[in-house]
């Protein structure tokens, strides 16, 4: 019967027995006068069969498991107690001896323990059956729960009994593993190092060996591994450590770097192999900790010896193996983490120190893209997308942004950017897909949120928002709205508030337009030509930085100007209009000549031309009486025309002088028969570039101003140094704020009576509502 | 291209037009129709919202009220003022609304 191995056989004989011991008891529920010694002699011969796994007949096993019953019930006293001690007495024997024949194989310690522990934990679980019965009416009862364990009541532990599978476990951990145990452990870890070494060893046996210091506490459900970490574990642990210290300094010398790294990388995956073939579960972590605190944590010094070359190099092989190695110990990334950001910031220095040539921006930008994109893609493919060096790649990225080209100017970085988008943005003949645009812009964003100073770019972007949208040369709506849209998301509603209610001041501009042809259609009046018109909201464009030159309006435009004036005033309350002559043209056609010709040209040339139809000939005084320009722009349009030679300059000499005669070129010849005088679109001055830095100043003191009402309104009081803290972090997402700039706010809004210092506290302000 | 010319150079009329206006493309500037850009409450540009609606993200809302004297500041900077002071603070008169911007 004991020759069934098998667990399931096993279990379905144990079912059997349970039926068994069912019927009998039905059969012989009356307890009857037993014989202790003739009952335990035939007890005793076939546990010895039992726990030494020896066959033993079905009948013979049925009748025994009836005579534990017998003993159990006997009349008039159970004898339970005495079945227990004996049989107690009986395994203490057999593993008494069985020690002795284990303790003198020391040749062969491990297999003949393990044998032995084989056929003795089996045979114990067998016995566990046979005594169903006497565990479970006889010891379950008697013992103590564990509440009163917990209680203590001084009760003798020694004393507990146990079920006899528990107490044949605890006899052989104190009659055979107890003495043996030096032993055990030093020819385990013997072992151990052999297999560390290369050398053939059984498994089996050394996995069973160490198990059973596990399973022999399988009842003691607290403790279950107290003993195997106490026995064997933490010498294990100590021998690993001494074992991997000794194999570090041997790999350390006479190799590279990459090649001690190649080695533990691979040392330590055998290492974890060989955990899973011998050790328990528990184990496992804490042997490849401390493996790596030997090959990695002991050398940390040798390792990032090499992080420095390895990173600039390039060596995407090392850099994998290190950063391998390096996350398994506390702060052991922190260098390399430093080296990543440090070469990354000096590659995208050298990127963009190089570029030179007219498309600044574009070379910019496309170099930013470009290392950020190889850099993150590295740490995709070699760091595993590590946090820390993503934020290592943000770091470096963001100084080589805000990295000031001059140390006397402002950073380039924000109108770079600003131009990039522009250029991207205006309709031209660049040979880019619509696709390919909204990708680059959409890419653009990365270097946007770098930015420091995001205002400043806001400005930029404005400003040639501003000219796309008057000169009607975007390539679409669409485009524009989606990009006002990308920065909305990266730096919220406030920051593109602006930007929104200029392409938004367009579509009502589209809307004005309408109704406005339709209420001269009802009033029956006619212009006679063709008035298109933008109503542009003034605090939202960024216009007016320079002072355009007055002009009197061509009589042939007053009744356009009037009768919208009209129509304005009729749809709103309280609003005034201003003219922006500056951003006006128009079209005109020859009358003179056998070919028409249609030419576009600015407010300003259109007036000067106008003024021929009146007279043959002008002087320059008379048009500027006339048109009331100032100088230098009546000076600047008027030869624009001279040069397109519409005009002709009757004294040929090179200043326009008041006194000069001017004509009208009769005959006048152009291959196209429409096209446009070249405005006279100042270049981009410096001034302008200055102007526009200082309007973002100016800007910065209200948007502080507003942050410290919006910030005192919300804490009523509050510390001077707290109030600071608050405003800076506030405004981080747009400028970094200069603590001199928000104290004059502060000391502003005092002022103005929205705060007032406190009577209460020094260096604290309050609200006034 | 060169018969166009000497054609027509001497035999202009004088009456004619030499050139006619086909198209205008504007461009105007709204603002509120005040005396002085800056509400005298608050010291902000009448056009900008006053501080209270920027800190709010309400500047759409922040429309401009005239009184009867002519003076003009933001509204709600005169709502909240009125409520302490029925005067101008420019001209001392009583305040009586005569419009508000939209
Ligand atoms: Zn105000
Ligand atoms: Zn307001
Ligand atoms: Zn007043």
């Amino acid at each position: 019967m004991y020759v069934e191995r098998n667990k399931n056989l096993h279990q379905k004989h144990f079912a059997q027995q349970a039926s068994f011991w069912a019927q009998k008891i039905t059969m012989s529920l009356k307890p009857r006068r037993v014989d202790f010694s003739e009952t335990w002699g035939k007890i005793l011969a076939t546990v010895r069969g039992v726990i030494t796994l020896s066959k033993v007949p079905r009948p013979t096993w049925n009748d025994r498991f009836s005579d534990v019953y017998a003993l159990c019930v006997a009349y008039p006293e159970p004898l339970a107690e005495q079945l227990y001690n004996e049989t107690k007495n009986f395994l203490e024997q057999h593993v008494q001896s069985l020690y002795k024949i284990v303790n003198s194989s020391l040749d062969n310690l491990l297999a003949t323990y393990h044998a032995y522990w084989q056929e003795y934990s089996k045979g114990a679980e067998y016995m566990n059956q046979l005594y169903g019965y006497l565990n479970s009416q006889y010891i379950r009862k008697q013992k103590l729960s564990d509440a009163d364990l917990a209680y203590g009541h001084g009760i003798d532990l020694d004393e507990q009994l146990m079920e006899i599978g528990e107490l044949a476990l605890d006899i052989w951990r104190r009659l055979m593993i107890e003495p043996l145990k030096g032993n055990l452990v030093q020819q385990l870890l013997q072992e151990i190092e052999k297999d560390r070494e290369g050398e053939q060893t059984n498994q089996a046996i050394l996995h069973g060996v160490i198990n059973s210091f596990v399973h022999v506490e399988e009842y003691n459900k607290k403790g279950l591994l107290k003993l195997y970490q106490d026995l064997f574990e933490k010498r294990f642990l100590e021998e690993t450590g001494r074992y991997y210290r000794k194999e570090a300094g041997r790999y350390l010398t006479g190799t590279t770097c990459s090649e001690y790294m190649e080695k533990v990388i691979q040392r330590l995956s055998d290492e974890e192999m060989r955990s899973r073939k011998f050790l328990h579960p528990s184990s496992y972590d804490k042997v490849t900790h401390e493996c790596q605190q030997r090959f990695v944590a002991d050398h940390l010094r040798f390792l990032h010896g090499e992080c420095h070359d390895m990173v600039r190099k390039d060596r995407r092989e090392d850099m994998r193996r290190m950063y391998t190695l390096l996350r398994t110990v506390h702060n052991g990334l922190m260098l390399m983490v430093q080296e990543v950001e440090d070469h990354i910031k000096e590659t995208g220095l050298d990127a963009i120190s190089n570029i030179t040539g007219d498309n600044l921006p574009t070379q910019f930008v496309e170099s930013v893209l470009e290392v950020h994109s190889r850099f993150s893609h590295m740490i995709q493919k070699t760091l595993s997308g590590d946090q820390q060096f993503i934020c290592a790649l943000d770091k470096a990225c963001s100084s080589i942004v805000n990295s000031r080209q001059d140390q006397r100017s402002p950073c380039k970085s924000p109108e770079w950017l600003a131009k990039y988008c522009d250029m991207l943005l205006k309709r031209s003949t660049k040979g880019m897909s619509e696709s390919e645009v909204d990708d680059k812009l959409s890419a653009s964003i990365t270097v946007f949120k770098y930015l420091d100073d995001k205002d400043v770019y806001q400005k930029f972007y404005s400003k040639m928002l501003a000219k796309r949208l008057i000169q009607g040369n975007s390539v679409s709506m669409d485009a524009e709205e989606a990009m006002i849209n990308r920065l909305k998301q990266a730096c919220g509603y406030e920051f593109t508030n602006k930007l929104h209610r200029m392409y938004t001041d367009i579509n009502v501009s589209a809307e004005h337009n309408k109704k406005f042809n339709e209420w001269m259609r009802e009033n029956k009046e006619e212009l006679g030509i063709h008035f298109n018109i933008y109503v542009l909201q003034a605090g939202a464009w960024p216009l007016g930085l320079t002072n355009p030159s007055p002009l009197n309006i061509p009589q042939e435009l007053e009744k356009s100007v009037k009768m919208f004036d009209m129509f304005y005033k009729e749809r709103f309350n309280g609003r005034k209009l201003t003219w922006l002559h500056q951003l006006c043209n128009g079209e005109v056609r020859t009358c003179f000549l056998k070919k028409s010709y249609i030419i576009t040209l600015s407010m300003y040339q259109m007036a000067v031309l106008l003024l021929f139809n009146g007279s043959d000939k002008l002087t320059m005084a008379e048009i500027q009486s006339s048109t009331q320009m100032a100088e230098g722009e009546l000076g600047k349009n008027v030869q624009s025309l001279v040069d397109a030679k519409l005009l002709i300059n009757l004294d040929g000499k090179e200043q326009l002088t008041p006194n000069v005669v001017l004509t009208v070129n009769v005959e006048y010849t152009n291959k196209r028969t429409k096209f446009k005088i070249p405005a006279l679109y100042q270049k981009e001055t410096v001034q302008e570039v200055e102007q526009a830095h200082k309007a973002v100043d100016e800007d910065r003191k209200l948007y502080l101003q507003a942050a410290i009402v919006r910030i005192m309104k919300a804490r009523k009081a509050l510390k001077h140094n707290t109030l600071i803290q608050e405003v800076i972090s506030q405004s981080r997402a747009r400028f970094n704020p200069s603590i001199s700039m928000i104290k004059r706010c502060i000391e502003q809004l005092i002022n103005k009576e929205y705060i007032a210092r406190s009577n209460d506290a020094a260096d604290e302000y309050t609200y006034i509502a | 291209m060169a018969d166009t010319g000497g054609d027509n150079g001497p035999g202009k009329k004088a009456a004619d037009k030499m050139f006619s206006l086909k198209k205008w493309n504007a461009v105007a500037m709204w603002s509120w129709d005040v005396e002085c850009d800056t509400c005298a409450i608050c010291r902000v540009q009448v056009m900008d919202a006053c501080l209270r609606c920027q800190a709010e993200n309400k500047q759409e809302d922040c429309v401009v009220v005239w009184g009867e004297c002519n003076h003009s500041f933001h509204n709600c900077c005169m709502s909240l003022w009125v409520k302490q002071n029925n005067r101008c603070p420019l001209c001392q008169q009583e305040w009586v609304v005569q419009r508000i911007g939209k």
